[in-house]
């Protein structure tokens, strides 16, 4: 993975979203594509605030689910590099501010 | 365990529509905020005075209710929405609330500033009424002068504040053949459009509106239209995209205007998955459906979906067991919309006349030989009845004075 772990990140304020029944499904505004994450995927959106990095995220992940912290943090910056290159997450520098 | 995210428009909502569908979850929901308007159309369904609308705090409330019970798809209407002047304020509370919002408008009020602001409070579609590309007819029906030019100078001002623009035209007596017109606008425009056959009673019941409802006769040469079959005038990427989850161009009174397998066996969405809110705060199962399941005012929106009794019944409903329509052999060509079912054949269940007819219709063009519909063959096994009592009666009668 080529994102730091430590870098913290937010969600996309212009997209609309919703969780039904543990589900996630999330539309670009731009090109109105409909974007749908599992449970595991619900449960790391929820938790994206725009202060916690990769490795907290994934640190969450493991403590909610069984899965061994190694395969959360794979797994969860794999999902954040999606949805980053779908723009729907943004990363925030350490020092603050945020770089789309 | 993977954490995983699905992309693409038509899988996903095909999805969701099945999930919600199946829990009743109220996925789509359309608010009306108000039902004065500064249009007069000689169709509309409404009482445009204010007879008490929610307030802004009221419709907050309502967003935030609705927030929580999962819906996604809010599309807020009228009359006109720019008449609201807390308007910015309710479409703020929605963006901070994550809903994909619409707006329905006559786009008589839209300038540069207020186009703005709809993209920066998170407005992706704004769908336009349009009646025709010629100012006499389409000014004729909304009874204001200069109307059309308003509303086409307003579209390109959307598109520009990267807002989707989608042209809507109910057809009538009055503009019946304008929809090439109007398809061409839309094709020039590059925005997508939906042509509606239907027109409504008012929502008390009252029939004025369908005074200007063309005949199915007169619709002939609309449905042998082979234009209207493929909704191909999506040039642009973006359009292609909005598409792709809209209903074809050839609309009706679908109340979600989300198509899916996944209302098989349903009458259409109304209840299942979407609903409609009055600017009164009265829940109906859909705008075409007005049979209040509750009020906003006294019960929170959540307590009405899943308990209101109407409702309830509503979904028990199913096609297949519908008690005429289920055995019409030309079922597969009909639209028939509950609502109307119960204004214009007084029945939520039944048959109505023209549904049945423009149903015969469409199977005639489609090649069905001698098309008819169910009610139309129970009224016709009546009437050959009811021909042979008066006959028995009449040799009654007759042999009686012999």
């Amino acid at each position: 993975m080529s994102t730091p772990a430590t870098m913290t990140w937010q969600k996309n304020p212009a997209l609309a979203w919703r969780e039904i029944d543990d589900e996630t499904v999330i539309i670009s505004p731009n090109d109105s594509v409909m974007h749908e994450l599992n449970d595991t995927g619900s449960f790391l959106w929820k938790n994206i605030d725009g202060k916690k990095s990769a490795a907290e995220l994934a640190q969450l992940l493991a403590e909610n689910y069984e899965v061994t912290p190694d395969i959360a943090l794979s797994d969860t910056q794999a999902l954040l590099e999606e949805m980053s290159s779908r723009k729907l997450v943004v990363s925030a520098p350490a020092a603050g501010g945020v770089s789309p | 365990m993977t954490a995983t995210m699905s992309p693409g428009t038509t899988p996903v909502m095909d999805r969701l529509i099945s999930r919600t569908v199946q829990k009743h979850r109220p996925l789509s929901v359309h608010f009306d905020l108000t039902y004065r308007c500064n249009e007069r159309c000689v169709h509309c369904y409404l009482d445009h005075d204010d007879h008490g609308e929610l307030t802004t705090i009221e419709c907050l409330k309502v967003l935030e209710d609705l927030a929580r019970s999962g819906t996604l798809f809010l599309t807020f209407s009228g009359g006109e929405i720019f008449l609201r002047p807390d308007l910015y304020e309710i479409l703020a509370a929605a963006r901070r609330l994550h809903f994909d919002i619409s707006l329905k408008s006559n786009a008589l009020l839209v300038t540069p500033e207020r186009a703005a602001k709809l993209r920066e409070f998170g407005v992706r579609r704004v769908q336009i009424s349009v009646y025709s590309d010629v100012p006499a007819i389409h000014d004729a029906i909304t009874k204001v002068p200069g109307s059309l030019e308003r509303t086409l100078a307003a579209i390109p001002v959307l598109l520009e504040h990267g807002l989707q623009v989608k042209l809507a035209c109910p057809l009538m007596r009055e503009n019946l053949m304008a929809y090439r017109g109007v398809m061409a606008l839309a094709e020039k425009l590059g925005v997508p459009y939906i042509l509606d056959l239907t027109i409504t009673p008012m929502m008390d019941g009252s029939g004025g509106p369908l005074e200007h409802r063309a005949s199915v006769s007169s619709l002939l040469p609309v449905l042998r239209d082979p234009a209207l079959h493929g909704c191909k005038p999506q040039p642009t990427a973006q359009a292609d995209s909005a598409m792709a989850a809209l209903p074809p161009s050839l609309g009706s009174a679908v109340s979600s205007g989300i198509e899916s397998a996944a209302y098989e066996d349903l009458p259409c969405s109304a209840g299942h998955n979407s609903c409609y809110i009055s600017p009164y705060g009265d829940v109906f199962p859909c705008v075409q459906l007005p049979q209040a399941a509750g009020n906003l005012r006294r019960e929170k929106f959540a307590d009405i979906w899943y308990h209101a009794p109407k409702l309830e019944r509503l979904r028990a409903i199913r096609e297949s067991q519908l008690p005429i329509c289920s055995h019409c052999e030309i079922r597969s060509y009909c639209e028939r919309c509950p609502g109307l079912a119960l204004m214009e054949g007084g029945d939520l269940l039944g048959a109505y006349e023209r549904a049945c007819a423009l149903a015969e219709e469409k199977a005639g063009l489609a090649g069905v030989a001698s098309p008819i519909s169910a009610l139309h063959l129970k009224q016709n096994a009546c009437l050959i009845q009811t021909t042979h009592e008066g006959e028995f009666a009449s040799h009654v009668a007759n042999s009686s004075s012999d």
